[in-house]
């Protein structure tokens, strides 16, 4: 730099002694000072382009010329310091809100940290007669996968939850029991002490646990001496082995891992479906011919065996399985995102022409002067660049803010989420960004300036030749801004509408002033139902007394839980349908309270009471839906039913109202219908208890834990939330679609009102004399206004137009993430519509209306 | 604008450098002076714009045919000289060779008489 800057002032003092000795030639020649200045001055020519002219034969180094158009660029934006702040300003909102959404997709694609995880597949169960999709797999239909050798290994897992004793408490921990290949089909060790040994695997083998990386550091301190140490898993104990890596691929949030026998009950029966199923496809075998193999084998199997009929086998990549549940949300935000980028960009293209329009003077000038057309198309882009590289890095705060802001949600279904964070990729893809979008709205101006003619542009003042075409690009772009903003409206409008329904509406159930806690009693101690029963008797007994418990009930899965507990129900007095044809619900064991506190109305018949006890007639209470489909024009009342060809039969005794099943389990496998069952006649050992309360939740939730402590001290209560939190959890999604979709769409909307506005406000001061001069010969203003504002219409509909027959097309890839409305709701998108045309054309409005302001003298002399 | 002046520039382009070079032959001298001395050795018929003379200086420096250092003139004025070196008289004399070529083809095609064509 210090170099440069030495030959650019022995530039000027060369030139200046030039001049001195021309000067002091003329002096010599008897000329005055003054005039042999001037004559100097004349005979040298224009000094600022000989400059440039000279420096151009410097030499074509880059850096150099980098650097001067660089210097030049920030002189320039130095100048307008309003114009460069509200461009950078947009471009980092434009360019963080999309790093933030990044980072999570950069996060949801890392892959996985095993060794060719693209050869690791889960192995998943459809039905397609019933719509059903992934379910699990049954232990013989394992048993017969892994016998095919179409995998080097296949596993089998199972997700549950067991209670860890700590050295003041026990703890609810998430776990995973894994067959024995499920370690070698990962292929990443432990990261102290080993996984489990085949003794271990095997039934009545020395018990032994792997904990993940995440329990030892937040339960055991880290400490390598956990290898070895016994600790109690529902209230047995086991011998820790090995830690997992820190980075092992996890299933769900599992924490501790212990080994999966498949017992004889498992191992044998084809209707019972419990195995999540992944294996490493064998080497030398492709994927596709793996897949085609496994359907083969499905074929054969459903064919052989009923209780597999019309089950078909598929192969899903498990890094695509761990996306599905979150691609759609994924994919709708970094869409909405990517379009707030364009309109941002179409907007600092708008104002670069604006801008460039009022620079044609300049550029002429600096063209006269022997600047190049490639030179200051240049020039420009190297402006834009600057002004686009400032937006990134400005826009590395609103990505912080908002990778923060998206990590808080905590969605479960986000894959990965722990690695979301500003990281250097994220930070690279945020200046990569920046510079593509600093081309995308640089290339226009530079284009342009191409087309620069020089003698028209310098006769016509600053009424510019180029300016026809860049009022034809710039309402071009407007049309662009609105036609975007339209898309993202309607895309906020369903999300915010859905989310609205989604938090109004009734679930079937008052969620009002409930408190939900989970209990899951372990195994070991509590392997006898009657003792199950008695536990709950207590428990629920002891609480009834507490202070603002004004109800309380329990049900063994609560309506807001992902977990499907269904069963086919047969009904003995009719002959037995089609297998694909059988009625499924969902069932649930509840005791006799949970109806009347979770406030779900009878219909008809009665609720259960204690007298539906262990030895009484098995009963059983239905919802409206599961009557309806079961005896569509009948009375319910009295018909027996059986959950399951070898369970007893039960007699209906009630009807009560439908309530709600969670949407992940209305996606999985449509809308179900229910049966109730009395806790007291199918005792579970896991139950989450619902309690009314009255006053403030906080004080219970000690006293709750309190009673269960008294009956025992070994039992944790976890999850405990009021239902309004827990059915917030599930909403969580569509939570975060409708507050982004709709700061999204605030931002688009805001910047096409101004870009209608700049370009009416540009147009209306271009034709101020006009103006003049048809006022002044008696047009009214109302002609004048009106003229105006039809020209800012046209650009409105054209650009709402557009926008609709998009968002026509777009809006229903959100399909899944709206609840209760159709992806083209006339009425949301009549709204917004609405709303885009009173923005636009009260953007068009201003400007108009000062066109009728203009004094016509004035007008006319201004020129 | 720029296009006139690059047009001026190539037509000069390949005479300028030699008659600057040319110049140099006889010592080291600054901008100023080389301009003024082709002027009055041309008869006052040549005049070099200084939109084209320093261009071309530099560009000569760039290339290596003449090398620069400031020096205070007879006058007491500090300059910058410019010196012919070694690769600059080799190209002065294929520049001039070249124009003595041309120069006898045009006065060849110029002084012929109609009859000949």
């Amino acid at each position: 730099m210090r170099w440069w800057n030495r030959r650019e002032t022995e530039l000027n003092e060369e030139i200046e002694a030039h001049f001195r000795m021309a000067v002091e030639d003329g002096t010599a020649r008897g000329e005055s000072p003054e005039k042999a200045r001037s004559n100097a001055r004349r005979d040298f020519g224009n000094e600022a382009l000989v400059k440039e002219v000279t420096r151009d034969m410097w030499g074509t180094r880059t850096l150099e010329r980098l650097a001067a158009d660089l210097r030049y660029a920030t002189r320039m934006l130095a100048k307008s310091p309003g114009f460069t702040a509200v461009v950078v300003l947009t471009l980092a909102l434009g360019i963080g809100a999309n790093t933030a959404i990044f980072s999570v997709i950069h996060a949801a694609l890392s892959p996985l940290a095993i060794p060719h995880p693209e050869r690791v597949m889960l192995v998943w169960s459809d039905f397609p007669a019933r719509g059903w999709h992934s379910i699990p797999a049954s232990g013989p239909d394992f048993l017969d996968w892994r016998a095919s050798g179409v995998f080097s290994g296949l596993a089998a897992v199972t997700q549950d939850g067991v209670n860890l004793r700590l050295p003041n408490q026990t703890e609810r921990v998430d776990l995973l029991r894994v067959t024995a290949d499920f370690f070698s089909v990962m292929e990443s060790g432990p990261q102290l002490g080993r996984f489990f040994t085949a003794d271990e695997m095997r039934a009545g083998g020395p018990p032994a646990a792997v904990l993940s990386d995440e329990l030892w550091h937040s339960r055991f301190g880290g400490a390598t001496s956990v290898v070895g140490q016994s600790i109690i898993l529902d209230g047995a104990p086991r011998t820790v082995v090995g830690v997992a890596g820190r980075k092992f691929p996890k299933w769900q949030h599992e924490q501790v891992y212990t080994p999966l026998v498949l017992d004889a009950d498992i191992a044998t029966s084809r209707g019972t479906r419990s195995l999540l199923v992944t294996g490493r496809v064998r080497d030398g075998l492709t994927i596709e011919a793996a897949a085609r193999r496994m359907a083969e084998i499905g074929k054969r199997l459903s064919h052989d065996f009923p209780d597999d009929e019309g089950i078909v086998t598929r192969l899903q990549p498990i890094e695509e399985g761990a996306l599905e549940d979150s691609a759609e949300l994924l994919e709708v935000l970094l869409g909405a995102v990517g379009f707030v980028l364009l309109i941002a960009c179409a907007n600092i293209a708008n104002l670069v022409l604006a801008r460039g329009t009022g620079r044609v003077r300049e550029m002429t000038v600096r063209a006269a002067l022997g600047a190049g057309r490639w030179r200051l198309a240049r020039q420009l882009l190297t402006e834009n660049l600057l002004l686009a590289f400032a937006g990134g890095l400005a826009g590395v705060i609103p990505a912080w803010l908002g990778i923060h802001f998206i990590k808080s949600f905590e969605i479960e279904s986000l894959p990965q989420a722990s690695l979301i964070s500003l990281n250097w990729n994220v930070v690279a893809f945020n200046f990569a960004l920046a510079i593509a979008t600093g081309l995308l709205f640089g290339m226009v101006p530079a284009w342009q300036a191409r087309k620069l003619n020089m003698s028209d542009t310098l006769k016509a003042g600053n009424r510019s030749a180029t300016a026809g075409t860049h009022k034809r690009l710039r309402g071009t772009l407007v049309v662009c801004q609105v036609a975007l903003s339209m898309v993202l409206l309607a895309g906020a409008g369903l999300m915010v509408e859905s989310f609205l329904r989604m938090r109004s509406a009734w679930p079937g159930y008052d969620s009002r002033q409930l408190l939900t806690m989970k209990i899951a009693l372990a195994d070991k101690q509590y392997s006898e139902k009657r003792a199950q029963a008695s536990f709950y008797d207590r428990v629920l007994s002891r609480a009834r007394g507490l202070p603002g418990v004004a109800k309380i009930g329990a049900t063994d899965e609560l309506p807001i839980s992902d977990n499907i507990h269904g069963s086919g129900v047969y009904q003995p007095d009719r002959p037995t349908p089609r297998r694909a044809d059988i009625p499924v619900a969902l069932v649930n064991s509840i005791t006799p309270d949970y109806f009347d506190t979770m406030r779900i109305p009878l219909r008809k018949g009665r609720w259960f009471s204690d007298a539906d006890g262990e030895g009484s007639r098995l009963v059983a209470v239905v919802d409206e839906f599961a009557a309806h489909r079961l005896w569509p024009n009948e009375n319910p009342l009295g018909k027996p039913i059986k959950l399951g060809t070898k369970e007893p039969v039960r007699e209906v005794v009630g009807v009560v109202g439908s309530v709600d099943a969670p949407l992940l389990v209305t996606l999985l496998a449509g809308r179900l219908g229910q049966v109730y069952l009395p806790f007291a006649q199918v005792p579970k050992p896991g139950m989450s208890l619902v309690v009314r309360y009255e006053g403030q939740a906080t004080p219970l939730i000690s006293a709750m834990r309190d009673v269960v402590r008294q009956v025992d001290v070994d039992q944790p209560v976890f999850q405990i939330r009021t239902m309004d939190e827990v059915r917030g959890t599930d909403q969580l999604p569509q939570k975060l679609a409708a507050y982004l979709l709709t700061a999204f769409a605030a931002v688009a909307l805001a910047l096409a009102g101004i870009g209608i506005y700049g370009v009416m406000a540009y147009s209306v001061g271009q034709r101020t004399r006009e103006f003049g001069i048809r006022m002044s010969l008696g047009a009214q203003p109302r002609e004048v206004w009106g003229g105006v504002l039809r020209q800012g219409a046209v650009l409105g509909v054209c650009g709402i137009a557009i926008g609709l027959a998009g968002a026509f097309g777009l809006t229903r890839l959100m399909g899944k993430l709206l609840f209760r409305i159709g992806a083209t709701d006339p009425l949301t998108f009549a709204g917004v519509t609405l709303l885009l045309a009173v923005v636009t054309l009260f953007a068009a409005w201003l400007p108009a209306r000062r066109a009728t302001r203009v004094d016509p003298v004035l007008a006319l002399r201004e020129e | 604008m720029k296009h006139r002046y690059q047009n001026r520039i190539e037509l000069l382009q390949g005479t300028l450098d030699m008659l600057i070079l040319q110049t140099l032959q006889w010592g080291p001298q600054h901008g100023y002076g080389i301009g003024h001395a082709i002027r009055a050795h041309s008869g006052e018929l040549l005049k070099v714009e200084t939109g084209s003379l320093y261009p071309a200086l530099h560009r000569l420096e760039r290339q290596g045919w003449v090398r620069s250092e400031w020096k205070t003139s007879e006058a007491g004025q500090r300059a910058k000289y410019y010196r012919i070196t070694t690769a600059g008289k080799k190209q002065l004399a294929g520049e001039q060779q070249r124009w003595e070529q041309l120069a006898g083809a045009i006065a060849g095609i110029m002084n012929r008489t109609p009859e000949e064509v």
